[in-house]
């Protein structure tokens, strides 16, 4: 590790050392501060419900990570299910406007087997935490964290968010590449023919 | 240099010159004031949108990133950038083959997105994100968003020349008179 990295790996571990209750609340105000002028900012478009099918379905990439309660999951915990696997960060206009309706999905489907995985890239757990509790519905789903984005590169995921389809043998059936209106009845219908 | 090269490399300079400009909506946003350009042209989307300094600065700032990063993308132009597929077919681009024009007719390269993270990776930070994606293959109904960069002072005004591919046809459009945003947000 270069002298540069310990020095940013010793800054960034002295600010998640810094007491929670304190951080928590300096981010909720930099979100107020931050999000609110991104969102101005930045223009999204209509999201659109297309998902790519892969010509030759592939195995996803094993991988385990950390939830908002420090818990462990690992791709595999979910063999049998058909997993929606979404990379995203707050700072990413087009994956706020995609969590609604994910959570809108799993909700629909989540009792036939179904589960949306939301791999965080590159944030820590206090902001993230922060951002969620503005959110009108806390997502019910796991948010994990993927600190050195290995997982994201392992997908060769380029930009954010990037979404997968998985089916109930751990396969990438489908892709999605910007953000998507997830709880579209075209995209129920593709999750239950993979759920059948 | 043998004669097709040259006929070649003399093409290519020229190609900037010679592209049409295509129809682009302009638009001001009545919050920040900040102008944003919008082309759709023959199955891609463009959208760019002025970005503030104070804006960029924080992006990076509360990731926690080093002085010297923050500083670095702060001195470029900066702008939010929307990329989309609005064909029915297989659509790509690559950032590394666009170019900003100068008044003064001069053609430069764009900082792509390896460019940066190579030079954030020397600064220790391993951060991969926020700049538009170097090149990308989109699948119908796919599209991308992130930080476009021109090094070029506050308020400049430059055209772009940009290229994409569908169905192995290449197209090259242009965009005149973007300008950089101002350094501050207006005062109320």
């Amino acid at each position: 590790m270069s002298a540069e990295s310990r020095n940013f790996a010793v800054h960034r571990s002295i600010c998640q050392n810094v007491s929670r209750a304190r951080r928590q609340l300096v981010l909720a105000a930099l979100c107020l501060i931050l999000v609110q002028p991104l969102a101005a900012q930045q223009v999204v478009p209509e999201l659109g419900h297309t998902l790519t099918a892969l010509p030759a379905p592939m195995s996803g990439a094993s991988f385990t990570l950390q939830d908002t309660d420090e818990e462990t999951h690992a791709l595999n915990d979910y063999r049998g299910k058909v997993i929606l696997l979404n990379f995203w960060a707050t700072w990413c206009p087009p994956c706020r406007r995609e969590i609604p309706s994910m959570e809108r999905l799993y909700q629909l489907l989540k009792e036939e087997g179904f589960v949306v995985l939301a791999v965080n890239q590159w944030e820590d757990p206090d902001h993230v935490f922060a951002y969620l509790g503005q959110l009108e519905a806390d997502p019910s789903f796991p948010i994990l964290f993927d600190p050195e984005s290995e997982v994201a590169k392992a997908y060769g995921v380029k930009g954010l968010p990037t979404t997968f389809l998985l089916d109930k043998d751990g396969k990438v059936r489908y892709r999605a590449v910007g953000g998507r209106e997830f709880d579209h009845p075209e995209v129920v219908a593709t999750i239950r023919r993979l759920l059948e | 240099m043998p004669a097709l090269l040259r006929y070649l490399a003399l093409l290519f300079l020229l190609v900037p010159c010679l592209v049409a400009a295509a129809e682009v909506k302009q638009s001001r946003n009545s919050e920040t004031e900040l102008f944003s350009w919008q082309v759709e042209d023959r199955g891609f989307s463009l959208e760019l949108v002025q970005l503030h300094t104070d804006f960029v600065r924080a992006v990076y700032g509360a990731r926690g990133f080093p002085p010297a990063l923050i500083d670095g993308i702060a001195e470029y132009c900066v702008f939010g950038t929307i990329a989309i597929n609005t064909s029915d077919a297989q659509l790509s681009y690559r950032v590394a083959d666009w170019r900003y024009v100068t008044p003064d007719g001069e053609q430069h390269p764009l900082k792509t997105k390896t460019q940066w993270t190579t030079e954030w990776m020397k600064m220790g930070v391993p951060y991969n994100w926020s700049i538009l994606p170097d090149d990308q293959t989109f699948e119908v109904g796919d599209w991308s968003q992130g930080f476009t960069t021109v090094r070029l002072p506050r308020e400049s005004v430059f055209d772009l020349v940009y290229s994409w591919t569908v169905e192995g046809k290449t197209h090259v459009s242009r965009i005149e008179e973007l300008r950089c945003a101002p350094e501050h947000l207006p005062e109320r």
